[in-house]
């Protein structure tokens, strides 16, 4: 019993924006800041980065939000912006990881890192999360992790559904081998 | 440590699925970013300048406007540019881009035989753009090139806008 505070839906909030209402668009980055975080740490590996890519993805949103054709799927049409804004994001930070690869290489002969660092979980779902191909961890996470359907992520991505759940498939397969591997290091 | 190949992925992803700390910082920089910019809905430019004389131009230059769409409206000394689409069947047509917070209502285009064209007035810089066809369908400019990073599951076009004196 007693009185339920009822939020106001994504299409409300963005009526109000669009009327002039800018605190409505706060309620929107409060209800969508964490998913959409966890989302943008996992594809793009360093936090900074990500939080930097969320930020620039609430503000283009904002900016472009009179092109939120059904504003009842604001979160969706807001998701479509961040796959993007990770996607460059992912790139330039995929430039800077071979750099930093081949400097690491050379200082110690590769194969000698932190056993304990290696053995801990958290850090070889990070590692093997970041060695699979772009497309397989973006349809990876955005099926299983955001638990979005394959017809969603269609939309978000423009990729066929055959093509993304090769993609998942492909992905499941290589995070099993690349945990495998790490086992045994 | 790790189990069988189904169990370790159905634990990676449990693992991924916990939430991650977020900086709560985070609202408050993109509440004071967004307070820089107009409203989605708020005007920014002062109201069009009557365009009959150019769409007059326009109607009988179709062919080479189709070819160049938008210009720069030299006689005037400002940095107005006129944006045409031929579209002989279209009920209503909307300039939206970068520059009006793709408000469809900022910019209404105006016709005269299925030629539509707009003024805008325009900084140099880098906008992307496109027309709404009708009030539902976005329209890329095919007279211009298309924009490569549009996230927003629309077709857009490119304009770069240079300084004064530099053409464009």
């Amino acid at each position: 019993m007693g009185i339920d505070k009822v939020e106001p839906s994504d299409a409300e909030l963005v009526r109000r924006v669009r009327t002039g209402d800018t605190a409505a668009y706060g309620a929107l980055v409060a209800r969508y800041r964490d998913r959409l975080g966890r989302y943008a740490v996992h594809m793009i590996g360093d936090h900074e980065d990500a939080e930097e890519a969320l930020q620039d993805s609430f503000v283009r949103a904002y900016r472009s939000l009179a092109r939120c054709d059904d504003p009842a799927r604001f979160g969706a049409w807001l998701y479509g912006i961040l796959v993007n804004r990770c996607r460059t994001t992912g790139a330039r930070a995929a430039r800077r990881r071979r750099m930093f690869v081949h400097d690491a290489q050379a200082l110690d002969g590769a194969a000698h890192t932190d056993r304990a660092d290696r053995l801990d979980w958290t850090d070889a779902v990070d590692r093997a999360l970041a060695r699979l191909p772009r497309e397989y961890r973006e349809a990876f996470l955005l099926k299983h992790v955001e638990d979005l359907e394959y017809e969603q992520i269609a939309e978000l991505t423009g990729a066929g559904v055959s093509a993304l759940k090769m993609r998942v498939k492909r992905a499941r397969e290589q995070l099993q081998k690349y945990l495998r591997e790490a086992e045994h290091v | 440590m790790f189990e069988r190949e189904d169990d370790s992925v159905e634990r990676v992803i449990q693992h991924l699925r916990r939430s991650v700390s977020i900086d709560p910082g985070l609202d408050a920089r993109v509440m004071r970013e967004i307070a820089q910019t107009p409203s989605p809905r708020r005007r920014i430019w002062p109201p069009p300048r009557p365009v009959w004389p150019l769409l007059a131009a326009a109607a009988v230059l179709g062919a080479i406007l189709i070819a160049r769409p938008w210009t720069r409206d030299t006689t005037s000394g400002s940095d107005a540019f006129q944006f045409v689409l031929v579209a002989p069947q279209a009920a209503s047509v909307s300039l939206v881009g970068d520059f009006n917070d793709w408000d469809p209502a900022r910019s209404p285009m105006q016709t005269a035989h299925g030629v539509w064209a707009t003024v805008v007035l325009l900084e140099p810089g880098r906008y992307r753009y496109a027309f709404l066809v009708n009030g539902v369908e976005w329209r890329a400019d095919p007279g211009a090139p298309a924009s490569k990073d549009d996230e927003f599951g629309t077709p857009s076009s490119v304009v770069t806008v240079g300084g004064r004196g530099e053409g464009s």
